[in-house]
C-alpha cells in the first residue's frame, strides 16, 4: 500500500537517492546531503508551527511503499514562492514599437526579470522513483499536496504556482541557459542550476542581468526553449492543466521551463473534494468505484492515500480495515476524498494555439 | 583651392556630390529639393536669419581652375534641438558575486541624447580626384578638415561648449553593415539604405520610436557586430586620424545603426581652436615663395563673404602675414585686412 506522509529524519537516505535521480537534476532538490537534512528539519518545523498566514514554511511530503518498505517519491510545498528572499522568474512581454513615419507596428518581445511570483504557494521538488511512473502513485504524489492545502488553506496562498524543468537537448545543455545566462556566469547549466539548489536561486538571480532581454538577440534554438517543458514532464504538465492550473508569462531564469499558476479556488480537486464520515467494512466488501486520493484530518500526522470512492446510501465513505488504519482514522471520523481522475485531462481542452496566459496578476 | 559658404548657384554641383559619397554617408543625401533646403538653410545661417540653435554652416571647396566643386564639409551649430539626436552609449556594468566567485564586466549599449545642444562638425567628403596619390600634396581633407576649426574659433560665442563628429562605421564588401544586420534589422522594417537615407533627411522619428529603449548586453550580439563597436570604415581612418589629432577624443559613443565611433571635445580645447590667431594683411605684388607643403591655414574673420585657404608663409614675428596677389585674390583682402591663421604643423 501506498501513503503519503510528511517526511521523518530517517527519510534521508531516500531522500538522497531520490535526488540523485530526479531527471534533470532539480533546483529545488539538490543531491547535497547537509541542505536535505535541513529539508527535513525545516519541514518538521513547518508541520508543528502555528501559523497564521502563509511564510517561510517548507512542507516536505515522502511516498511510502509499505508493502516494499521503501520511501518511492518526495514532494514539498512551499507556503510562499519567495518568503526571505524573492523568487525570480522571467516574464514575457509584449512591447509595441509602432511608427507613424513608416505607418508600421511592431510587437517586440522581451524577457523581464520579475519576482511577481514570490507571494504563490509553490508546489515544487518533486522526485518518483522511476518504477512508479505512470501509476496512481505518480497522480498521487504529487496532487496529494493540494489535499493538504484544501484543510489549511491559512497556511497559503490563494494562488498556487509550479515551475517546470526546462527543454534540454540530448546533451542535457539548456539551449536557453547557453543563449543566457552563459554569458554572465560562464558556468554551465548543471553546475549553475546545482550551485542555485545548495546556496540559493535568488541569490544568483540578483546577479542576473537587470534590464529586460530582446528576444530577437536570442538564439533561435533559445527561443524555442521559452516556455517549453522537459519532455520527461509533459505528462505531469498535462495533468496540471487538466487540474485547473494556466500556463503563465512567467518562465524559469535558468532554462526557461515554463511556470503555471492556479487560482486555489479553480481547480478541480479543490472544487471536487468533499468531507464524509468513515465506515470501514472488510476489503472483499467494498463495492467496486473509481479511485480518490482520501486524506486524514491531521497536520503533522497527514496521511493520504488513494482509495475507491465507495460511498454507502448515507454518504459514509467505506473504507478496508487497511486502509483506515493507514489514514489512523476510526469509524465516523471525517475524511477529505477528492476524484483521481480529471474530467478532460489534456484532452485539448488547452488549445495548443491559445498560451492561456493570465492577465498578469501571477 | 578655397573653401567658402556654398551659394544657391552650386546646386548641380553639390548634388553631383552627393552622388558620389554612397551608403553611410547619411548627411548627404541624393536628393535635389534636400540639397536645395540645405543650401537655402545655410544662406540663411551665414545671414544670421536663423536662430543659433538652428543654424547649418555648409562650407564647399572649388577649385577655381575648373569651377568645380572639389569637396565639402559643414558645421551644425547644435545638434538634437529640432530633431532627436540618438546614439548608443557603450557603458560597463559589473557582474560580480563574491559567493560565485564571479567578477566580470559586461559592456552594454544604452540609448542616449547626451549629445543634444552640441556642435557638430559633419559632411565632411573630397571627390575621388582630389584625393589620389599624386594629390596628397595639396592637402585638400586637411584643409576641409581643419577649415571648420577656424571658423568655430572666430565665431566662438556663436557655439555650445562642445563638437563632436560622427564616423562612418564598418560596412563589409557587400556594402551590409554587421552591426546593423545583428541589431537594427531586428527593429527596423526597412533595409539600412533606406534607414540611412530617411536619417539622412532629418526624418529621424522613426528611430525614437522603433529603437529598443531598453539597454542591450553586447554578448547577445555577434562577434561580427561586436567587433564592429566604436569602428570605422578604412576609408574613414584618415578623417579621424585627423580630428584625434586636433584633441577629439572617442568617449564611448557609436552611432546606432553601424556602430561607427562618435569622437568629442570641448570646442576650447580643440587644437586648431586654440592655437589659431589673428594677423594683418599686408599684400605684395607679384608672386612669393611657398613651403613645398602646405602648412598655413588662412580664414577670412567675416561672416559674409566668409573664405580660407592655404597660404605659401607664416605671419612674421609682429604678427603680420605677406600674401602674394593670387592668395589675395583667392581669399578676397587687400593689405591693413585681418586673416585668422593656423600653423598647422605647431606643436600643441
Amino acid at each position: 500500500m501506498l501513503v503519503i506522509r510528511p517526511v521523518r529524519p530517517a527519510d534521508l537516505p531516500a531522500l538522497e537517492r531520490l535526488a540523485g535521480s530526479a531527471t534533470p537534476r532539480l533546483t529545488n532538490l539538490p543531491a547535497h546531503r547537509d541542505r536535505l537534512e535541513e529539508r527535513i528539519a525545516r519541514s518538521q518545523r513547518a508541520f508543528t508551527a502555528e501559523v497564521e498566514v502563509p511564510g517561510d514554511e517548507h512542507y516536505t511530503f515522502v511516498l511510502d511503499d509499505l508493502a516494499r518498505g521503501e520511501v518511492a517519491g518526495t514532494a514539498t510545498i512551499r507556503a510562499q514562492a519567495g518568503a526571505r528572499e524573492a523568487y525570480y522568474t522571467y516574464r514575457q512581454e509584449t512591447l509595441i514599437h509602432a511608427s507613424q513615419q513608416l505607418d508600421v507596428r511592431r510587437e517586440v518581445p522581451t524577457l523581464s526579470l520579475s519576482h511577481e511570483v514570490s507571494e504563490a504557494t509553490l508546489l515544487c521538488a518533486l522526485s518518483l522513483d522511476a518504477r512508479y511512473t505512470g501509476t496512481s502513485a505518480e497522480s498521487l504524489l504529487r496532487r496529494a499536496r493540494l489535499m493538504f492545502i484544501a484543510q489549511y488553506p491559512e497556511r497559503f496562498a490563494a494562488i498556487l504556482a509550479m515551475a517546470f524543468p526546462g527543454y534540454l537537448d540530448e546533451q542535457g545543455e539548456s539551449p536557453f541557459w547557453n543563449s543566457v545566462g552563459r554569458h554572465f556566469f560562464v558556468r554551465d547549466y548543471q553546475e549553475i542550476n546545482y550551485l542555485a539548489g545548495v546556496r540559493s536561486k535568488s541569490f544568483i538571480a540578483e546577479v542576473m542581468p537587470q534590464f529586460p532581454l530582446y528576444l530577437a538577440l536570442l538564439t533561435r534554438q533559445a527561443r524555442a526553449a521559452i516556455g517549453r517543458e522537459h519532455p520527461d514532464h509533459e505528462p505531469a504538465l498535462t495533468e496540471m492543466l487538466a487540474e485547473g492550473f494556466l500556463r503563465s508569462r512567467h518562465v524559469d531564469i535558468f532554462d526557461a521551463g515554463p511556470v503555471i499558476k492556479g487560482e486555489r479556488e479553480r481547480l478541480a480537486s479543490f472544487r471536487r473534494a468533499a468531507w464524509h464520515p468513515v465506515r470501514i467494512r472488510p476489503a472483499h466488501a467494498l463495492p467496486d468505484a473509481e479511485p480518490a486520493m482520501v486524506a486524514n484530518q491531521r497536520l503533522g500526522d497527514f496521511r493520504c492515500v488513494v482509495a475507491r470512492y465507495a460511498l454507502s446510501p448515507t454518504g459514509q465513505l467505506m473504507l478496508s480495515p487497511a486502509h483506515a488504519e493507514r489514514l489512523g482514522v476510526e469509524e465516523g471520523r471525517a475524511v477529505l476524498v477528492a476524484p483521481l481522475a480529471l474530467s478532460g485531462g489534456g484532452d485539448g481542452s488547452v488549445d495548443a494555439h491559445d498560451p492561456g496566459y493570465d492577465e498578469g496578476e501571477l | 583651392m578655397r573653401i567658402r559658404a556654398i551659394a544657391e548657384g552650386d546646386l548641380d554641383e553639390l548634388q553631383a556630390l552627393a552622388r558620389e559619397t554612397g551608403v553611410g554617408f547619411t548627411s548627404l543625401p541624393d536628393n535635389r529639393d534636400f540639397l536645395a533646403a540645405k543650401i537655402a538653410s545655410t544662406l540663411a545661417a551665414f545671414e544670421e536669419r536663423t536662430p543659433q540653435d538652428q543654424r547649418l554652416y555648409f562650407f564647399v571647396l572649388e577649385d577655381e581652375a575648373s569651377g568645380r566643386l572639389a569637396g565639402c564639409c559643414a558645421i551644425e551649430g547644435q545638434v538634437g534641438r529640432e530633431i532627436p539626436f540618438y546614439h548608443y552609449r557603450l557603458g560597463t556594468l559589473a557582474h560580480s558575486s563574491v559567493q560565485l566567485d564571479l567578477h566580470r564586466t559586461i559592456d552594454t549599449l544604452f540609448l542616449s541624447s547626451d549629445h543634444t545642444g552640441d556642435a557638430e562638425v559633419a559632411s565632411l567628403f573630397l571627390r575621388p580626384e582630389y584625393r589620389g596619390t599624386d594629390r596628397r600634396h595639396e592637402r585638400n581633407g586637411a584643409l576641409l578638415s581643419m577649415v571648420r576649426w577656424l571658423f568655430l574659433a572666430e565665431f566662438r560665442d556663436r557655439f555650445p561648449d562642445k563638437v563632436l563628429a560622427e564616423m562612418r562605421g564598418v560596412f563589409d564588401d557587400q556594402g551590409r553593415s554587421p552591426f546593423w544586420e545583428c541589431l537594427g534589422s531586428h527593429f527596423f522594417p526597412l533595409d539600412f539604405a533606406e534607414a540611412d537615407k530617411l536619417t539622412g533627411l532629418g526624418q529621424k522619428s522613426f528611430i525614437g520610436e522603433l529603437m529598443p529603449k531598453f539597454p542591450i548586453y553586447t554578448p547577445f550580439l555577434s562577434e561580427a557586430a561586436r567587433a564592429c563597436i566604436g569602428q570605422v570604415h578604412e576609408h574613414t581612418r584618415p578623417a579621424l586620424a585627423m580630428l584625434k589629432k586636433q584633441g577629439l577624443r572617442w568617449e564611448g559613443y557609436i552611432d546606432i545603426f553601424d556602430g561607427g565611433p562618435t569622437v568629442e571635445a570641448y570646442i576650447d580645447d580643440v587644437r586648431g581652436v586654440r592655437l589659431s590667431r589673428r594677423c594683418r594683411v599686408e599684400v605684395k605684388a607679384g608672386s612669393l615663395e611657398h613651403t613645398p607643403r602646405p602648412r598655413w591655414l588662412a580664414a577670412t574673420t567675416g561672416m559674409a563673404g566668409f573664405c580660407a585657404a592655404w597660404l605659401g608663409r607664416g605671419p612674421d614675428a609682429a604678427g603680420v602675414v605677406t600674401l602674394d596677389e593670387a592668395e589675395a585674390h583667392r581669399l578676397e583682402v587687400a593689405s591693413g585686412d585681418t586673416l585668422r591663421i593656423l600653423d598647422t604643423e605647431e606643436e600643441a
